[in-house]
């Protein structure tokens, strides 16, 4: 989860990225903000991630990134 | 029948609605597919076979997909691979369809098209890959499918919905409530208002002008640009505005298509809020797979080991934004002015992308706010410019003439004949669109400070309330374009 921090903190500057539920509803991370942050994700946890994995519930918050990060690496 | 013609508001949709509401809940579904055959036949006649073809082709592929998920001895990445095959077969039947009719006339080919195909194959495409995905089950009802597919204040124009947005909701026969039905009709009241009292009346200027653009000065031009850009957006979102008021009577939200676009930040922005349900569509099915597929991620990273994160991380995100600027470009018709058009977009956006990072720096250094209003009107303006050029082409008969109009406002530019020139309209006209248009541009500022208009009218006592309503229907009934002396014009989006 720290790394995912780190990685959102860095795509992300100035945003309480740890408690924010609104990254997308919000506009805060738009869609190629979403492809630099699924880049980063795959390398760092080396697993792929689908264009129906790219839905704004997923990716509303770092809680939802990691539970779709934790989905992934069981189904790898 | 046009959703415009009093016809619609006043004749099918009341009939659709009461019977609707006499039969039994059950039946419910029965009454809204009926009418949209219906609906379909007065418009295409025969061509409703294709529709059907569609229809039949979207609800096996689903449960062809449903059934080699759930049955098939392979698994992993020969599954993808076999459902992969099953998508590509389902969707080459639906978009061949729209092929046939709407390309087949770049050799020469002319066909009349099924009204709404453009529309309805986007969500056929989009039903069948979620479907593929594993984002909503395949449905084992043809009639929710055939619905969705059909509903007739949607088929000609949008918006483009999916599946998870409208099916549940038309199958499902809820009774008409009293508050849907009002608020319905006012909503569709709205829509009628600004395409007769601002879009048709504006018709006039546009046709003289673009038709004939050489014999009039640059001014007189860019009147015309201006008038065209007001005339869609009112056209199209009027249209919206009687499509969605009648998707609420029979309590089913249809996905808003406009979100104030004139008060967009950039070109990026503008495409958030302008035909929407289209940039979602090509954003869920072109734009994310094509940035994630293997080819060009292997070419990001190819781009990364030579120049660094800092170039590979525009790289996925730009080839796939050609691609959908591409499609947003064709998808509107085959003429090299809609191509252009899509290039036009996909350029400013390419360069509005590399440019985010260090103008965010700059504004920053400069300690300019972003907020205050004498740089809102700035960045509002150029948008406005943006806007209008994009249209220029678009409406044009060819890239050549787009380049003609632009060589005329550029270099032939008197502003003071504006005042001596005859735009086929006269005072009476001009006075009451230009009426028609502040009342919609203030209505655009109230709607982006979240204030709904019909709310703050529903809660005003019953003689106010009324009056107000009663109000609008006059102005459309004393001052709409209709009549001696004006043409109904075709709704613009219907035609693509």
């Amino acid at each position: 989860m720290e790394e995912l921090i780190e990685i959102l903190e860095e795509l992300l500057p100035g945003e309480d990225v740890e408690h924010c539920t609104t990254l997308i509803d919000d506009h805060i991370l738009n869609s190629f903000g979403i492809l630099s942050l699924v880049s980063e994700i795959e390398e760092a946890f080396d697993v792929e991630v689908s264009p129906a994995e790219l839905t704004p519930d997923n990716f509303n918050s770092a809680a939802k990134l990691w539970d779709m990060i934790s989905r992934l690496k069981e189904d790898n | 029948m046009e959703y415009h013609l009093l016809t619609y508001s006043l004749l099918f949709l009341p009939i659709v609605a009461i019977l609707y509401q006499l039969v039994p809940a059950r039946f419910r579904w029965l009454v809204l597919l009926t009418a949209d055959y219906l609906f379909f036949w007065m418009v295409s006649k025969w061509l409703i076979i294709f529709l059907l073809i569609a229809t039949l082709a979207t609800y096996g592929t689903g449960r062809i997909l449903a059934y080699v998920t759930e049955h098939s001895s392979v698994k992993g990445k020969q599954l993808t691979k076999k459902k992969r095959w099953v998508l590509a077969f389902g969707i080459a039947i639906t978009l061949g369809m729209l092929i046939v009719f709407k390309y087949l006339k770049v050799f020469g080919l002319s066909l009349i098209a099924p009204i709404g195909i453009s529309y309805y194959t986007l969500q056929t495409i989009s039903y069948m890959t979620d479907v593929y995905r594993g984002t909503i089950k395949a449905d084992t009802k043809l009639a929710r499918i055939a619905l969705y597919l059909s509903f007739f204040p949607q088929i000609m124009e949008g918006p483009i919905s999916k599946y998870s947005q409208t099916a549940e909701s038309l199958f499902a026969g809820k009774r008409i409530e009293y508050n849907n039905l009002v608020s319905g009709y006012q909503r569709i009241l709205w829509g009628l208002f600004k395409k007769m009292m601002v879009a048709d009346r504006l018709a006039p200027v546009i046709f003289k002008i673009f038709g004939d653009y050489e014999k009039y000065d640059g001014a007189a031009v860019a009147v015309a640009v201006v008038c065209y850009t007001l005339q869609l957006y009112t056209e199209f979102s009027g249209g919206m505005d009687i499509i969605l008021g009648s998707g609420e009577i029979f309590g089913v939200k249809l996905p808003e298509n406009f979100r104030q676009p004139f008060f967009a930040k950039n070109a990026s922005d503008f495409w958030r809020r302008w035909h929407i349900t289209l940039g979602v569509w090509l954003k869920d099915y072109i734009f994310y797979p094509l940035s994630l597929a293997k080819p060009v991620k292997k070419f990001a990273k190819k781009i990364k080991g030579i120049f660094g994160i800092g170039v590979s991380k525009f790289v996925a995100p730009t080839i796939a934004l050609f691609f959908v600027w591409l499609s947003n470009g064709i998808w509107h018709g085959a003429g090299w002015t809609y191509l252009f058009y899509g290039m036009y977009y996909f350029v400013l956006i390419f360069i509005e992308n590399i440019t985010e990072e260090p103008i965010g720096k700059l504004i920053e250094k400069w300690h300019i706010h972003t907020n205050k209003l004498g740089w809102r009107l700035l960045t509002g303006m150029k948008l406005f410019v943006i806007i209008n050029l994009g249209e220029l082409f678009f409406r044009a008969k060819s890239v050549a003439q787009g380049f003609g109009m632009l060589g005329k406002i550029c270099t032939n530019f008197h502003i003071t004949v504006i005042g001596e020139m005859d735009f086929g309209l006269d005072n009476y006209d001009i006075l009451l669109s230009m009426a028609g248009i502040f009342i919609v541009f203030v209505v655009d500022i109230l709607h982006e400070k979240d204030i709904s208009i019909r709310e703050k009218v529903a809660s005003c006592r019953l003689p106010l309330r009324w009056g107000f309503w009663y109000a609008v229907i006059f102005v459309i009934i004393i001052f709409g374009a209709y009549g001696a002396g004006y043409t109904i014009v075709d709704m613009i989006y219907a035609a693509y």
